[in-house]
């Protein structure tokens, strides 16, 4: 797997991952905070409560030894609190009896009711300090103060082990992450798998929609429907072939027996002649075909590029009733329309409209009538070839345009005639389109105008 | 007129040379570029056939050393492949016409003899054939003195056959050179038209003048 960085699972698993961080880490600073704060608080409680202690213990005892009896008294079984009372005259009271209360006393000189932090031999202690009015009517200052120590190591120690609960917790979370992120791209393994067994002869396949997440239906749906193009493109394909095959086959199998059987014994000039020429045209005919299926080929591919010349339509409609119009015999021909100018390539639209013209002209019946008009539809010059006679059946029109069809298999034509007309059309950026209601038969080309028109001159 | 055919398939290039004798003309026959380049080269031809697609040199190749050495005799060249960079590419290294394969043999004998009149004298004014004249300023057509009446094409059509007496014209090239319909078409106009040009000009004469060559086209002559 070289294209990691790209791995939808790894991204969204180290998403989630960052994201699970990001909310513990936060949920964690509030905690500590809000521990501390609590920790304070309690602290803070204690102190102003001992402070408040010895002041009511000053205010009643009459002298400074009663005054350190009844307090020493009141702090029994205290541990880590330490209380200093100090009048102008010295040391009043000591708890504990130790050097600690004193230096504490000493360092405390500026602190005040407001509980404060002092750092004093290493260890951390919170301290209040306020004055006291004794009974016996000396000011005394106490100082009240706490080790702190077994706090600090508790939220340390919380701290740590948060990081470190932290850190599997992200490890967990990217692991459980990719676990949810696989399961969840099974559809998509699953949409690999029916793709990956698709071959030609398979097109068929589809991948079923029923049981697929929202999320992919669309890819899905995209997918099958890319499939249903590519098996009509294949079918048309096969179809294609076939049909030549058919189609070659014929005229060659024609061929070869008349040839075999004039061969199989000796006969007039005259015969020879005949054979000769018969093949001639059959040889015509196979060499126009495989030009049509040639140029067919070829503009399925994008290779037929139409020249860009100016080409008068009405012109052309009269050059090429000019030549069909001698196959009208007693059918009424009519051509009208606007003068318009197109840029494309005068032989192939040439062919087009050439080929819509015999169809029209071999398909009306004797007495009926083709039209051929040149009318501008905003950008677009249009060219409608239609004819009298009985419809073209629905069916029929929907395939009229693929090749080898003929709607009535009278006809001469090899059955290509219209599908180039829709090549050279397509071609040339237009589009062809057939109709037929009640007794008129519509063939309209729309060609692009390129916003040029040309007047009469 | 000596015609000197560049053509390597041997059947093709065999057919060529003898339909062109059988025409009237030398004909010489060389397989490859490099012999149809001396030949070429050594002028004695007045009109060069050339296949494109040859061993050794290939056409262009051929075509553009003789137009570098200022030969300029006319050079209808061949093809398989209907390219159109393969015609303008011909037309542009300055071959005359071209002719995509397949074709049809009286076809080409229309372009040889079409190449081989260009630049002589200009084309005759009154044209005649037995009994038949026309006039083609005044667009006259007349058969044993009376008038016969023609449309526009019918004139065109039998003015090209009165140009070309004695030569087979194909279909297409007899659509091509009066209707300016330049593909095949897969229907029987011509054909309808020679008819109706016949009921004109024979029918009711002798004698005929227009015949049909089967799988080939027509000719005029007189038989």
């Amino acid at each position: 797997m070289t294209h990691w960085r790209h791995s939808i699972t790894l991204r969204l698993s180290l998403a989630f991952a960052l994201l699970a961080t990001l909310v513990f880490a936060a949920l964690g600073a509030y905690l500590s905070r809000s521990a501390d704060a609590h920790m304070t608080e309690l602290d803070a409680h204690e102190l102003l409560g001992k402070l408040a202690l010895a002041r009511h213990v000053g205010s009643r005892e009459q002298s400074p030894a009663a005054l350190a009896a009844r307090l020493g008294d009141a702090l029994t079984g205290e541990h880590g609190v330490i209380v200093a009372v100090d009048s102008e005259k010295g040391a009043i009271f000591r708890w504990p009896e130790t050097a600690l209360a004193g230096e504490l006393a000493a360092a405390a000189g500026a602190v005040g009711e407001t509980p404060s932090r002092l750092a004093l031999g290493g260890r951390d202690y919170r301290v209040v300090a306020g004055g006291l009015e004794t009974a016996w009517g000396e000011t005394a200052r106490v100082v009240v103060g706490r080790d702190i120590r077994h706090h600090t190591d508790f939220l340390d120690q919380l701290q740590r082990d948060f990081w470190l609960a932290l850190l599997a917790a992200a490890l967990l979370t990217v692991v459980v992450g990719i676990l949810i992120a696989r399961h969840g791209m099974h559809p998509v393994r699953a949409i690999a798998q029916t793709a990956g067994r698709i071959s030609a002869g398979q097109l068929a396949e589809r991948i079923p929609e029923a049981n697929v997440p929202p999320e992919l239906a669309e890819l899905v749906g995209a997918f099958n429907a890319m499939l249903g193009r590519l098996e009509e493109s294949f079918q048309r394909l096969s179809d294609f072939s076939a049909d030549l095959a058919h189609e070659l086959r014929t005229p060659i199998h024609t061929l070869r027996m008349q040839t075999e059987v004039s061969l199989a014994k000796p006969r007039s000039d005259d015969e020879y002649r005949d054979l000769l020429a018969s093949n001639l045209e059959e040889y015509e005919r196979l060499s126009r075909m495989i030009a049509d299926m040639l140029f067919l080929a070829k503009a399925d591919n994008g290779l037929v590029v139409p020249q860009h010349e100016a080409v008068r339509l009405l012109d052309l409609g009269r050059q090429l009733f000019d030549y069909y119009g001698i196959l009208a015999e007693s059918q009424q021909l009519a051509l009208d329309g606007e003068d318009l100018t197109v840029r494309g390539d005068r032989l192939m639209l040439q062919r087009a409209i050439g080929n819509l013209l015999v169809n029209a002209i071999q398909h009306t019946p004797a007495a009926g009538r083709v039209a051929l008009s040149v009318r501008r539809q905003e950008d677009a010059a249009v060219i409608t070839v239609s004819n009298s006679g009985p419809p073209i059946p629905a069916a029929a029109l929907r395939t009229l345009f693929e090749r080898f069809v003929r709607v009535d298999h009278a006809g001469e034509g090899s059955g290509l005639g219209l599908a180039i007309a829709r090549s050279i059309v397509l071609a040339h950026g237009g589009s062809i389109a057939a109709s037929s209601f009640g007794q008129l038969t519509e063939f309209v080309i729309t060609l692009p105008l390129a916003g040029q028109q040309a007047g009469n001159g | 007129m000596k015609i000197l055919i560049v053509e390597d398939e041997a059947k093709t290039g065999d057919y060529l040379k003898q339909g062109l004798s059988e025409a009237g003309f030398t004909a010489d026959l060389v397989r490859n570029g490099v012999d149809g380049m001396h030949e070429g080269l050594a002028g004695e031809h007045d009109l060069l056939i050339l296949d494109v697609n040859l061993p050794g040199l290939d056409g262009w190749q051929v075509l553009k050393a003789l137009r570098a050495a200022g030969r300029e005799l006319p050079v209808l060249f061949l093809t398989a492949r209907d390219q159109v960079e393969d015609r303008v590419k011909g037309l542009e290294l300055g071959a005359d016409d071209y002719l995509v394969k397949p074709f049809a043999f009286s076809e080409l004998l229309a372009r040889v003899r079409t190449l081989l009149r260009r630049g002589r004298a200009r084309d005759a004014e009154t044209l005649a054939l037995a009994d038949l004249e026309l006039d083609v300023l005044k667009r006259r057509a007349t058969r044993a003195g009376r008038r016969i009446d023609l449309t526009a094409k019918e004139f065109a059509l039998l003015e090209l056959f009165l140009r070309r007496p004695g030569e087979v014209l194909s279909r297409s090239f007899i659509a091509s050179q009066v209707w300016d319909m330049n593909f095949d078409s897969d229907t029987n106009v011509v054909e309808v038209a020679i008819r109706r040009l016949r009921a004109k000009v024979d029918d009711d004469f002798a004698p005929k003048l227009i015949h049909t060559l089967r799988g080939m086209g027509y000719v005029m002559e007189i038989r």
